[in-house]
């Protein structure tokens, strides 16, 4: 149903990108994507540089700040992220198949995974602000701890800032999930499937970096 | 050209001129040379009578990007070759050098001598006499600049830069802030005087009032913030490293690094302990972050510098009266606690290094209302602080850490007999 | 001559061009087109110039005479000026400069294509840009009604280091902001180039054929790529120390402040490629069409630029020698910057080697692009100075600093720009500037740029500090004449803007399509040209600097 009928109605891409032909405009794209991705990497890196700094420097109170993260539920929004990459992957093959229906329900269940994510983030967040585990308030209930303010600063400005590309790659998919909706993505065109999913596996990848750092090394 | 550059007062001002001096050569020949040859050719070839002539296609020559690759290669490894010897050469520190600590803050340099000379921003120097400044910084950023000495350095706080030169003619000379430090940064002018070694003696030996000198800063500190229960002055082992030669001292870290106990490396020993550890020695160093100030350290390190073996090796008294013989067996159990609280015993820290009465928090938890507390341990568990447990954290203490604390504390085993500990249990349980 | 295939319009005798086929503020404000948002770009950085330039000229009238000169102007209302002066020219002007105006401008009509490969992302990054200089500007009237009088705007110096910029009750989250903002313009601007350049030359179109402002704009946009997350990183936590206290660049909370400085300078010394490497294209477009000759050592022009690119990441540490980083560290990095020195003279080398035997002419764009010349010497020769480390020692954080980046920034940058909006004029507005206007504007900017440097160089050498506010009358000399050329200076470049400006509004002399007889391809399209550039995508079958007659036993 999704398959089109004849060359003439498969769906080229969007009209507005008129001076360029399908397939470069899709090299385009694919390679706009990875500098993106590059970019971020950087962006990231500088807070990965400042958080080995201070652990090198204070290595047993960024320990002991780190036991007051909860290693289960880091597991468990680990697991949530690699089931919503696994299925961006499935949509981009489904897309190239012109199996609009299946990119959607694809695309919906790593969307989905996405807000759980954020929800357990959110569980996360308010304990640790309800204990004063907040750079503000120092340390745990209400002590001061100078060194506590270092290692939350850097968890929140971590955490924070990936569960906010976690948000704008969950735009990323929806956008590329009302295309579907709309019967648009075929082997001649699946550009939004595949630079969305690119985008999702690098918010993946950062937690995969993120999670044993601060929740396992500690 | 040069007359800009100020008089050479230090006796490595004219090394600096002299590569400065090759610079200028360099960089003056090339700038002439090829502004000269644009120059010719833009006369030389000009279009004629508003047409173009005919001009041959010449797309390159690889010979000539050789040549122009490899000469200014060469070049630059002479300079930079040059410039880092020169460097390196202006940055060794004398042996007989004459020290003193330069303190900037918002907005003014001070300067203290080891007599306990305090000055600011105006500070005197003996001339032909090798010296270095120390310098930090009270607050923001600053930098401590001597042209005519050829020497900067920033002014870091949290850091001990330095300079080192030796001036070599009398005269008054420029001191200037050269890192931008807010609103009357441009208003942090001070003067160095050069004198000769008599006049500067004179000087330096000049004190309005009483002030300390640095080492005895320093020593009275020793014995006040315990530092003397686990350094000693004699070179015998205790908890820590002894004091004597240590300044200046290399050796291993546990990991294998190399270090060089210099005023960096002192002073982060004294604030963070745990960063490094010396090869052979146990983690049970508190830090004295907070204890201290930038004077106080200051005086640390001149006494420690102080033990090199040429003055008394016993370690000074405790300035309060002298302690009566006391029998032991006369006092209660708490009285008893307390003077191990105090004291400590043996190879023992004393508990007052880590532990405080009125509740304010020090690198381990307060006596006050510790016993029967409730609290958490780092781990998530909760606990009780009952006799067990206070003796489990003197015997024992890396077994359990409480909350928000650092396993800092060093081990009793071996120090306190059952009974001390009953004692000094006694003592925490009259702590409220 | 030239075997492109021309690209004619079939418009002629109708005149429609990119200006007027569609009209209206609205058009201008939602086009797409990649060369009228250049011309957007253009207009915002040009009125950042004028209000960068002002502050500058305030600055230096005060510091015209020893003492108080502005009886208005209190220390901490220089220390304002002079951080405002910073961060509005490099931030908002001189970092989007060529490449925001020039680069989105030529860029597809040097390479053969219709568009740039995103075009709203490009018009997505203007308005980014925009909020970010207007946030900037916010932040300045922010601080200023904060503390309700002038000395509240910035004045951490555009270097914001720490701890001062943490501890100022200036407007620095804000500031901090826009710059973090202006940023992700630099980002998607560089990336939209990369993706351009690799994806949409023209047929025929080979690396080895483009242009070398081409090469020079794919160098910078890789740096504006890759380089300044790094920048919106540690401006982020600079805010998050701001607000949270968290200590990380606090001394007093085991925190470093020399940290914040390897954060600040692993961007910002990138970002000096970013300003300058676009003029050098400039420069090695120019040439070659007022000497009618090929740009000599093509090849070498090519890849000097890409070893500037890529060594330019390794040396930030050379701007804190004498910060408290070890002595190993400071030789490390004074040695490592010697290598940037070599692509940088090989580049000089060719650009004179290409006039060797040319046929010369003397128009305004040619003699800004040797007057770059010569101000490159200069400025690239007192970078050996300073990168020879035991003359850092005397020099760092003087004048002799100011003066050479002055030479760097506004003698290579700031003249690259001038030189190639006077030189593609005629492409941009379809008509030509007065050129005696031109070249008067010329002089008085040459010799006014030389007045006002040349002189700190000396100040430099006499020990005399950076941003400081009042001197020692021993420094007054310098300082007066430096006043004096500051003026001559400015006057200059209102001369030439107004030029450029009154003849595009104005002017009456309409331009041919390649009134320099260039055989870059930008130059085969009418003047101005089509919305779509080109008629039809050429064919390329030739190099772009074919100029003059072939030697014997040559190949192509």
């Amino acid at each position: 149903m999704s398959s089109p009928t004849s060359s003439a109605e498969v769906y080229q891409g969007p009209p507005h990108v008129h001076h360029m032909d399908p397939v470069t405009a899709y090299g385009a794209a694919k390679l706009g994507m990875w500098l993106f991705l590059a970019t971020e990497i950087l962006l990231f890196a500088g807070l990965f540089v400042a958080f080995a700094i201070y652990r090198w420097m204070y290595l047993g109170e960024f320990h002991d700040a780190s036991l007051n993260l909860n290693w289960k539920l880091g597991t468990f929004n680990t697991i949530v992220l690699l089931i919503s990459s696994y299925f961006a992957a499935v949509a981009v093959d489904a897309a190239q198949h012109a199996d609009n229906k299946k990119v959607s329900r694809c695309l919906m269940i790593t969307i989905a995974c996405g807000a759980i994510f954020l929800v357990v983030k959110y569980i996360e967040y308010s304990a640790k602000y309800q204990h004063g585990l907040f750079p503000q308030f120092g340390g745990p209930n209400g002590i001061e701890f100078e060194r506590y303010k270092s290692y939350f600063g850097l968890y929140y400005c971590m955490t924070g800032l990936h569960g906010l590309h976690v948000i704008l790659g969950m735009g990323l998919l929806f956008w590329a999930l009302r295309k579907a909706q709309k019967n648009r993505f075929s082997a001649a065109y699946y550009t939004p499937v595949e630079i969305g999913a690119l985008y999702w596996h690098l918010v993946d990848l950062i937690w995969i970096y993120l999670f044993p750092l601060l929740y396992l090394v500690g | 050209m040069f007359r800009f550059l100020p008089e050479q007062a230090s006796e490595h001002a004219a090394e600096m001129d002299w590569i400065h001096h090759w610079v200028t050569d360099i960089s003056v020949f090339f700038t002439v040379a090829i502004v000269g040859a644009m120059l010719y050719f833009a006369v030389k070839y000009r279009k004629r009578g508003g047409v173009d002539h005919e001009t041959p296609r010449i797309e390159g020559s690889h010979f000539l990007e050789l040549v122009w690759t490899i000469v200014p290669t060469i070049i630059c490894i002479f300079v930079a070759w040059e410039g880092v010897r020169i460097f390196k050469d202006i940055r060794k520190v004398p042996a007989d050098a004459l020290t003193l600590y330069a303190t900037g803050s918002q907005w003014k340099w001070d300067f203290e001598y080891d007599t306990g000379k305090k000055t600011t921003n105006n500070f005197v120097l003996p001339v032909n006499k090798p010296v270095k400044i120390v310098i930090t910084s009270q607050d923001v950023l600053h930098s401590f600049f001597l042209p005519s000495m050829r020497v900067k350095v920033d002014a870091v706080k949290g850091l001990y830069n330095y300079v080192t030169f030796k001036p070599i003619k009398t005269g008054d000379y420029r001191l200037f802030c050269t890192e931008y430090c807010g609103k009357d940064h441009s208003a942090m002018l001070g003067t160095l005087s050069i004198v000769s070694e008599n006049e500067y003696t004179r000087w330096v030996n000049d004190k309005s009032e009483k002030q300390t000198s640095p080492i005895e800063r320093g020593k009275l500190l020793y014995v006040e913030k315990a530092c003397k229960s686990c350094h000693t002055l004699d070179g015998t082992r205790g908890l820590g490293p002894s004091w004597l030669k240590l300044y200046g001292k290399t050796g291993k870290f546990v990991d294998g690094a190399s270090y060089t106990a210099d005023e960096n490396y002192l002073r982060e020993s004294i604030l963070k302990p745990n960063v490094h550890l010396v090869e052979g020695y146990s983690p049970a160093m508190p830090s004295f972050e907070g204890q201290l100030s930038e004077s106080d350290l200051a005086g640390l390190l001149a006494y420690i510098k102080s033990i090199d073996g040429t003055g008394p090796k016993t370690a000074p008294a405790a300035t309060t009266a002298q302690q009566p013989a006391v029998d032991l067996t006369k006092l209660s159990p708490a009285e008893r606690g307390k003077l191990i609280y105090e004291k400590g015993k043996g190879a023992g820290a004393p508990c007052l290094a880590c532990h405080s009465l009125d509740g304010s928090k020090l690198v381990g938890p307060t006596y006050k209302g510790l016993y029967g507390k409730e609290g958490k341990w780092a781990d998530g568990q909760t606990y009780t602080a009952t006799d067990d447990y206070i003796k489990e954290s003197i015997l024992n203490p890396a077994a359990h850490v409480a909350e928000g604390f650092a396993p800092a504390m060093p081990p009793y085993q071996g120090i306190l007999n059952d009974d001390d500990i009953k004692d000094v249990i006694e003592f925490i349980k009259t702590v409220k | 001559m030239s075997t492109h295939t021309a690209a004619h319009g079939s418009h002629e005798g109708q005149d429609i061009n990119y200006l007027n086929h569609q009209k209206g503020l609205w058009s201008w404000l939602t086009s797409v087109d990649h060369k009228r948002i250049g011309i957007l770009y253009l207009l915002s950085i040009t009125l950042f110039f004028i209000l960068g330039g002002i502050a500058a000229l305030f600055m230096r009238t005060e510091l015209a005479f020893a003492g108080p000169t502005l009886k208005f102007l209190t220390p901490q209302m220089y220390n304002v000026l002079f951080t405002l002066h910073g961060a509005v020219m490099i931030f908002i002007f001189v970092v989007p400069g060529i490449p925001a105006t020039m680069g989105n401008f030529l860029l597809p009509l040097m390479i053969g294509a219709k568009d740039v490969a995103f075009p709203r992302l490009n018009l997505f990054s203007y308005y980014i840009y925009l909020a970010g200089a207007l946030l900037a500007l916010f932040a300045v009237f922010w601080g200023v009604i904060e503390a309700r009088s002038l000395e509240g705007a910035l004045d951490t110096g555009w270097t914001f280091y720490a701890p001062y910029s943490i501890d100022s009750g200036t407007s620095v989250t804000l500031m901090a902001g826009a710059a973090f903002v202006l940023g992700f313009s630099s980002i998607l601007t560089g990336l939209n180039f990369v993706v351009t350049i690799h994806k949409l030359r023209a047929p025929g179109m080979t690396w080895g054929r483009l242009p070398v402002f081409v090469w020079a704009t794919y160098a910078t946009a890789v740096i504006q790529t890759l380089a300044t997350p790094v920048i919106g990183i540690t401006l982020a936590l600079l805010m998050m120390e701001r607000i949270f206290g968290v200590g990380i660049f606090n001394a007093d909370m085991g925190g470093d402040p020399v940290l914040f400085q390897h954060f600040f300078w692993f961007y910002s010394h990138p970002v000096v490629y970013i300003m300058v490497l676009p003029a050098f294209g400039v420069v090695a477009e120019i040439i070659p069409v007022f000497s009618r000759k090929p740009i000599f050592g093509y090849r070498a022009v090519c890849y000097a630029t890409l070893a500037i690119a890529f060594i330019g990441f390794t040396v930030w540490a050379h701007h804190m020698l004498v910060a408290g980083i070890s002595d190993t560290s400071a030789i490390f990095f004074s040695i490592i910057t010697f290598a940037v020195a070599i692509p940088t003279a090989i580049k000089v080398f060719n650009w004179v080697s290409t006039m060797y035997r040319g046929s010369i002419s003397f128009d305004t764009p040619m003699l800004y692009a040797m007057a770059f010349v010569f101000l490159f010497m200069i400025a690239g020769t007192t970078g050996i100075y300073l990168a020879t480390l035991a003359i850092d020692v005397f020099y760092h954080d003087t004048y002799f600093v100011v003066a050479h980046f002055h030479y760097t920034i506004q003698g290579g940058a700031v003249i690259g720009l001038i030189a190639a909006l006077h030189f593609w004029f005629p492409k941009m507005s379809g008509k030509m500037y007065n050129e005696t206007v031109a070249k008067f504007a010329f002089a008085l900017v040459f010799i006014g740029f030389n007045l006002t440097f040349l002189p700190q160089f000396g100040l430099g050498m006499m020990g005399m500090p950076r941003r400081y506010y009042d001197y020692p009358i021993e420094f007054e000399t310098l300082h007066t004449w430096s006043t004096v050329g500051a003026f001559l200076n400015g006057f200059g470049y209102t001369f030439a803007l107004v030029n450029l400006a009154y003849s595009a509004l104005f002017g009456k002399v309409k331009a041919s399509s390649n009134p320099y007889n260039s055989l870059s391809l930008e130059w085969q399209t009418k003047s101005p040209p089509i919305h779509e550039n080109f008629e039809e995508i050429p064919v390329i079958t030739e190099w772009t600097y074919g100029y003059g007659k072939p030697l014997p036993n040559t190949h192509h």
